[in-house]
């Protein structure tokens, strides 16, 4: 379930991309920047904080453990101390940061965030991507970020579905028609991709989620035939 | 009369496509380091002078068979001929000088002198005669003449020839004649050392029956054998004055040896950066396909290494030099050149069209990045540019630069985010598939002819056997990306199949269609 709103820790050109992604998808979103002078902006409604460790303020305002952080700021030093900060203050919220280098992307995993994205192995890594797989790159950059028709979903197996106890290779995908599986995350959110030799033996049980790519009405008719709904899960995050 | 049919016939040559396009042919055969097929030339050539050579050796102690001694005497000295009239014939264009004098005598209304055409041509190709390489190689022609014997010998200047097909010794000249006035200095020294020793030696030793030294000839040997420090001891002085002129031999002895040492080593450190910076050039001359970095800062270093992992050539080039020692370090070619100048293009001598897959412009600052594209646009309007773009306020200045891809570091940090939060599980699974890391991977296979004679069929190629997911299908002449396609797609010459597998099980399938003979 995503969460009811998202704070934005930093404000620059990451936080402005990461509200026009996201204006849509949460009801609110604050941004918050160690610099005064931001709260002048008219064009965003910015607040001013300090790495102290007094969260009050925010929280009279906004449930931080009912949001989703991100932690943007420029200063990596600065960006690992507010993850510190803000895990020492809440063991169960979920933060994303933004490191300049894997390096730095560490020491953020270490500091207690969920995710990071490295930016400049993320940067190259789309580059080689574009320049030596240019096909599979367009199709899956198609599929992630794009308005396209084809989607990648999560599928919960719920204890109304009927594959529920079978054994994965013995179904017969396509069945299924237009519906390509590619990955099946187990309960305890080990994933597997469908042709492993673990996958192969494994009895789907209530709680394992196939990950399927197809169109949309091709994923809602796929659903409906196996009993289950689209879920997601991003409380374990691994990279 | 005589004067229009030599005009006639100058123009005739100028203007005649086979004439030129044989000419250019040797030229480039004979001359150009570039060309191809010049270093099998060189090879064959080289190869004649070693055997003549060694002919030679083997003369002095044994008796020589007859096809040996025609072959070095007949054969070899018949190409080295031929090669000879070949570079006195493309060292000028006689044609073009007849050419260009009649359009200019006419401009001016003036009578063609065929006078002063001949001494113009005479001049040029007098200039070719009597250069150090023809005289060598005119040289090494002599031993034609075998029944001279002293001419025999000039087979020596047949290794003389080597100057020309070695490129380390026209290197090692550069470099040498870059300090040709200290070593003159040192020679004009040296001379005067050895005449002025030379002479005294001899009047001091000459008349004395105990002494070696009788001739001045004698003297002078001794006077260059002892500066040179080589010292063999077959001539030494016996009288004390011929002592102390040995003394200051050998103190100046000393001295230019050591002072020729220094010469040529400041020469070569002097001059290595600029030997190794050709060397480079002359490396990525022979390149084919490389993908072109300008600038190596973070983004740029992990992009080059990724792209190297995959097999593929890179050439960096940077302004700055700290950033080309970086580069160098990390295994790359790198040139200090600057990215936005078109004079930098024009020193490493690149084919942007068929040698550059892409350039990309990878400077963490906008402004150098859009003045690098604008400097390759002016010179090649076709090849591929991907640039970073840092400010998302200059993207279209990018874009009117003519950048065909813009990559914004912070947008793709933004959509990221966005599936992250909405798809997380199959975010993680797109990244797998990316990630170089990962056991399991997508794949592109081109179909060719040779899996085409086999399967015709999406169906027949039997990927579920080979625990592979075929994701789709991109058709060559719509570009058109048909996912998970019907068993009963026909499949083309071009077409791309997007698979996704370990990587082992892949390499199995990509084999297996490859190699599968029908009804077989």
């Amino acid at each position: 379930m995503l969460k009811n709103s998202a704070l934005i820790f930093g404000f620059n050109n990451y936080s402005t991309e990461i509200i026009k992604n996201l204006k849509n998808e949460y009801k609110e979103i604050k941004i918050y920047s160690l610099d005064e002078e931001d709260t002048h902006n008219e064009q965003y409604d910015i607040t001013h904080f300090d790495l102290s460790d007094n969260w009050q303020d925010i929280e009279d305002d906004i449930s931080i453990e009912e949001s989703i952080v991100f932690c943007v700021l420029e200063e990596t030093s600065e960006n690992i101390f507010l993850v510190i900060s803000l895990r020492a203050s809440y063991e169960n919220l979920s933060i994303i940061a933004v490191a300049s280098h894997k390096e730095n992307a560490n020491k953020l995993l270490m500091a207690g965030a969920n995710k990071v994205i490295p930016l400049v192995e993320t940067t190259a890594d789309i580059i080689t991507n574009m320049l030596e797989n240019p096909i599979s790159n367009s199709v899956l950059h198609e599929i992630l970020y794009e308005e396209s028709d084809l989607k990648i979903a999560q599928i919960k197996i719920s204890n109304e579905s009927h594959i529920q106890d079978e054994e994965l290779s013995s179904i017969d995908w396509s069945h299924y028609h237009g519906i390509v599986v590619l990955s099946l995350m187990h309960k305890d959110m080990s994933s597997e991709f469908i042709y492993s030799s673990k996958a192969k033996r494994h009895i789907i049980q209530e709680g394992d989620v196939l990950v399927v790519v197809g169109y949309e009405k091709d994923i809602k008719e796929f659903e409906k035939q196996i009993g289950s709904n689209r879920y997601v899960n991003w409380s374990n995050w691994s990279w | 009369m005589f004067t229009k049919m030599i005009v006639n016939f100058a123009y005739f040559l100028q203007t005649s496509k086979s004439y030129q396009s044989k000419k250019k042919f040797y030229r480039n055969l004979l001359d150009n380091n570039k060309y191809k097929y010049k270093k099998y030339v060189d090879i064959f050539m080289v190869s004649l002078i070693f055997a003549s050579v060694a002919v030679l050796i083997r003369e002095v102690k044994h008796p020589l068979h007859d096809y040996l001694f025609y072959f070095n005497s007949y054969v070899i000295s018949i190409i080295f001929f031929i090669e000879y009239l070949l570079r006195f014939w493309i060292h000028s264009d006689m044609s073009k000088i007849v050419v260009q004098r009649a359009e200019h005598d006419s401009l001016l209304s003036r009578d063609i002198k065929l006078f002063i055409i001949f001494k113009k041509i005479l001049k040029v190709k007098l200039s070719y005669i009597f250069s150090l390489t023809a005289i060598i190689d005119l040289l090494a022609i002599m031993p034609f003449f075998h029944e001279l014997r002293l001419l025999r010998l000039f087979i020596l200047f047949r290794v003389f020839k080597l100057f020309r097909y070695a490129n380390s010794f026209q290197t090692l000249a550069s470099v040498l004649a870059s300090k040709k006035f200290e070593f003159f200095t040192l020679a004009i020294f040296a001379s005067v050392v050895i005449f002025v020793s030379s002479v005294l030696i001899y009047v001091m030793e000459a008349n004395n029956p105990d002494s070696p030294i009788d001739t001045l000839f004698e003297a002078v040997y001794w006077s260059i054998v002892t500066i040179s420090t080589v010292g063999y001891g077959d001539i030494v002085p016996t009288t004390f004055e011929g002592r102390i002129v040995a003394l200051v031999v050998i103190i100046s002895g000393i001295a230019v040896l050591a002072f020729t040492t220094s010469l040529v080593v400041s020469a070569f450190t002097e001059k290595l950066d600029e030997i190794r910076e050709i060397k480079t050039i002359e490396d990525i001359t022979k390149l084919k396909n490389f993908y072109l970095i300008c600038g190596y800062e973070s983004v740029a270093q992990d992009v080059a290494k990724k792209l190297k992992k995959h097999n593929n050539n890179i050439i960096i080039m940077d302004a700055k030099q700290e950033r080309v020692e970086e580069a160098k370090k990390d295994g790359f070619t790198a040139l200090n050149y600057d990215p936005g100048q078109v004079e930098s293009y024009k020193k490493i001598h690149i084919n942007l069209d068929k040698q550059v897959k892409a350039v990309l412009c990878l400077r963490e600052d906008d402004v150098a990045n859009v003045y690098s594209a604008l400097t390759i646009r002016s010179i090649n309007r076709d090849v591929f540019i991907l640039s970073l773009l840092m400010e998302n306020s200059n993207r279209k200045k990018l874009q009117f630069a003519g950048i065909n891809k813009v990559i914004y570091p912070q947008e793709l940090i933004g959509l990221i985010t966005m599936e992250l939060v909405g798809q997380a599980v199959a975010f993680e699974v797109i990244h797998e598939l990316r990630s170089e890391k990962s056991n399991v991977n997508i794949t592109e296979i081109a179909i060719t002819q040779r899996i085409l004679d086999n399967y015709s069929t999406i169906g027949e190629l039997g990927n579920r056997d080979y625990r592979v997911v075929l994701l789709g299908v991109q058709k060559h002449n719509s570009k058109h990306f048909y996912f998970n396609p019907l068993a009963d797609t026909l499949l083309e010459v071009g077409d791309f199949l997007l698979v996704i597998g370990y990587k082992v099980f892949v390499k199995e399938f990509d084999k297996h269609i490859h190699t599968k003979v029908k009804n077989a």
